[in-house]
């Protein structure tokens, strides 16, 4: 089963060995942006991109909703309480993490040639 | 039933009244002595009368007397219960002064009701095409009014506002970009009640041209609304910029994702936030 989530991941997020934590089937994203401050996230991230965040409240299920965020990281191995993850299943956001700083998620995730 | 009735008179023979059924394509034939109903002869007294070489005869002679008639006014009911009590093929029909009006057989009245319940589904099938047509355009016409209260402090409901008028405008196949400037504006109004003053409420009412959010708290008050504007400046305690509040970008991604943006607030009183989205045009910037 294991096996078979991961297939469908994209090649970006393979990259960085993120583990799912929500189902990731038919996942794909356009573009990646890096912030912990919700307005800023709904002021300039894009709909359909990667966000990726230290913050694990379920506020960032709301602000991924009201953006359209396609997937949320979570860096530094954070991993959201299992209401958030269940919160994400419902509106169709894809959760994952990586014991990853954001940092260095971000060098990897651009060496894949995600933009 | 039939009518006007195919009639004989008495003195016509059995054979005129067979050609009458065969040229009128009945069963049966009332005899008529003036305005009175004297006798009727139906197809089985004509198959008689040809089998037993009388078809000659006049129809005084032969017809049955003893004539069951109804009444027009009838109900198809009672007229279907005589027809199963007798067991004729078909009774004169009189007015309520015993004229003969018509015929009727259970033919009349199976085709009667076929006809009737033809047109009912047809009406049926209209009816409610024009209730499926109006419910659309209800819909669409309609101003959804919302009015949520917010608590002061309360974190984990920020969002729940956004999310309706999500799915609302999703509904009504609003422009993705469109439905996120409302989206953002409802929970950036949200996220200030929580975070900035005592509590409020907010009212949105989507129009089918606008959406109309009114967010208005209790207190204390923006001491100055040029500085809050500033993207940055914030006032935002510890807690929720632990949450990832207090970017400082609120009220200036508000003002972004508005067609129509005011702000009103005295540092003695309550904050008015008004803010309209077009929702057939795209003129805002995101």
């Amino acid at each position: 089963m294991k096996l078979d989530t991961d297939m469908k991941l994209p090649g970006p997020l393979l990259a960085i060995k993120a583990t799912p934590l929500t189902s990731t089937v038919g996942v794909s994203i356009t573009g990646c942006y890096i912030s912990d401050l919700l307005s800023d996230v709904l002021a300039h991230a894009q709909p359909g991109a990667l966000w990726v965040t230290i913050q694990i409240h379920r506020n960032v299920v709301s602000v991924a909703a009201t953006k359209d965020i396609a997937a949320v990281l979570f860096t530094c191995g954070r991993q959201p309480d299992a209401s958030v993850i269940t919160e994400a299943e419902e509106e169709g956001i894809v959760l994952l993490t990586t014991p990853l700083t954001a940092y260095e998620a971000a060098g990897k995730l651009w060496e894949t040639g995600l933009r | 039933m039939s009518k006007p009735p195919i009639t004989a008179a008495p003195t016509d023979s059995l054979r005129t009244i067979q050609q009458l059924m065969k040229q009128h394509k009945i069963s049966g034939v009332p005899i008529q002595n003036g305005a009175e109903v004297a006798g009727i002869v139906s197809i089985e007294d004509i198959i008689t009368a040809l089998d037993q070489g009388h078809i000659n005869d006049p129809a005084e002679k032969r017809m049955t007397r003893q004539v069951v008639c109804i009444r027009d006014h009838f109900s198809l009911v009672r007229a279907v219960a005589e027809f199963d009590r007798r067991g004729f093929g078909r009774f004169p029909v009189l007015d309520t002064s015993d004229r003969l009006v018509g015929v009727i057989t259970r033919g009349d009245i199976t085709s009667c009701l076929m006809q009737h319940l033809e047109q009912r589904a047809e009406q049926a099938i209209a009816h409610e095409a024009a209730l499926m047509a109006s419910r659309g355009e209800d819909e669409k016409a309609q101003r959804i009014v919302l009015k949520v209260p917010v608590r002061t402090g309360d974190y984990d409901s920020a969002g729940k506002i956004s999310q309706r008028l999500r799915q609302l405008l999703r509904a009504r196949a609003i422009d993705p970009d469109v439905r996120r400037r409302v989206a953002i504006v409802a929970y950036e109004a949200e996220s200030n009640i929580i975070i900035h003053t005592l509590g409020g409420e907010i009212t949105v009412a989507i129009d089918p041209d606008k959406a109309v959010i009114d967010a208005v708290d209790t207190g204390p008050g923006i001491e100055d609304i040029n500085q809050a504007m500033q993207e940055g400046w914030s006032t935002a305690g510890r807690l929720p910029r632990e949450l990832g509040f207090g970017a400082g970008m609120g009220l200036p991604n508000m003002k972004r994702c508005s067609d129509v943006f005011e702000i009103k607030s005295g540092t003695s009183g309550q904050t008015h936030l008004h803010s309209e989205i077009f929702l057939r045009k795209a003129t805002g910037k995101l």
